[in-house]
């Protein structure tokens, strides 16, 4: 990654603010799917609104309202929907040396989806140590309400908006590949990196494809470390 | 929902919380009683490795379109290809990230349906 420092001309969390916005073009369709679909499982408007609220796990809830609807046990609708989330156990550490012993950084944690880490995992090393809190908690404040506000939508009006707007679901969503792109992108400056990142996203796209898009992540992201750790000392590829 | 269920919501909703929490609270500490300098460097090697290439996963993931057809494929492609072009002359990520969904979006108008 680019770990050149930047000056910010402006308050920090407008800074997190503005570099989120690429975000919402993800999340709010999406956010307003859930809306509409937890709606549609038998769960009132507030109580859509609290999942997305406290919970702030898109695969996690449409898991939760899908099994809840389903008439699953409720003691295996808790696991599965934190055996989804297990993936998020390496976000926190791979952030960690960036961040200070600020206490405000523990209920941040809240907010540390896998886009908010992407977006920070990228960008964190490239701020001034006392612009990281206000620039994360610009993010990741307005990932969490966009998440929120598109529930709303969704959950009150997601029926008549899809049907008349249905380019909110088909188009807005290409703007988190896009995002993942170019914060991925940077890192392949050498070839033992790149054919990492190759590898991790082909198997992704594959998982997905064949019907695992839960295990997609952890299991693709796996494979790319473990051809990381397979090439590192190989001349030709090597990282020197 | 009832009280069972409003249990279950809250169990999912501490316990995320707690997924999210308590291995950042775990490596601070670590790196703490370290006390090095660079804390990237003290990490563990496999959870630098496993930063990125999560990244990349997500990628993977979000690649695949919602409707698996040809145009849609086509778009992917044209709106990576985008977003790649403008990075590589702007190296800043609002641009390129808007070009590539004009684009995407400008196929997915454009193309007919009857191509898939």
């Amino acid at each position: 990654m680019n770990t050149t420092t930047q000056t910010l001309a402006g308050a920090p969390w407008k800074q997190g603010v503005k570099d989120a916005i690429p975000l919402l073009g993800g999340y709010i369709p999406v956010a307003i799917s859930f809306g509409l679909i937890s709606v549609q499982s038998g769960f009132s408007v507030l109580e859509t609104i609290l999942i997305s609220t406290f919970i702030y796990a898109g695969a996690s809830q449409f898991l939760f309202v899908a099994m809840a609807a389903s008439g699953a046990p409720l003691w295996l609708v808790v696991i599965m929907t934190l055996l989804i989330n297990a993936r998020h156990v390496v976000y926190g550490p791979n952030l960690s040396p960036f961040l200070n012993q600020d206490k405000k950084w523990l209920p941040l944690m809240h907010g540390l989806t896998d886009q908010i880490f992407a977006l920070a995992h990228a960008r964190l090393p490239q701020l001034p140590g006392q612009a990281r809190l206000g620039w994360y908690t610009g993010a990741a404040v307005l990932a969490w309400l966009s998440w929120i506000a598109g529930t709303a939508l969704g959950a009150i009006a997601g029926g008549e908006l899809t049907q008349r707007w249905p380019l909110i679901n088909d188009v807005l969503p290409f703007a988190l590949p896009a995002l993942f792109f170019v914060l991925i992108i940077p890192r392949c400056n050498n070839r033992l990196w790149s054919l990492t990142i190759a590898l991790s996203a082909v198997t992704a796209v594959i998982l997905k494809m064949s019907g695992y898009p839960n295990v997609a992540i952890p299991l693709a992201a796996m494979s790319g470390a473990v051809l990381f750790f397979a090439l590192k000392n190989q001349p030709i590829v090597g990282e020197h | 929902m009832d009280t069972s269920m409003w249990l279950a919501l809250v169990s999912i909703a501490i316990g995320t919380y707690l997924i999210r929490l308590l291995p950042y609270m775990w490596m601070k500490r670590s790196l703490a009683k370290r006390q090095t300098e660079d804390g990237v460097g003290s990490m563990p090697t496999w959870l630098t490795i496993l930063g990125p290439t999560m990244i990349a996963a997500m990628f993977g993931t979000s690649l695949v379109p919602a409707h698996s057809d040809v145009v849609s494929w086509f778009a992917t492609g044209v709106g990576i290809l985008v977003t790649f072009g403008v990075w590589t002359r702007t190296r800043s990520m609002g641009l390129p990230i808007l070009c590539g969904v004009v684009a995407f979006g400008v196929i997915r108008l454009l193309l007919p349906v009857s191509l898939v």
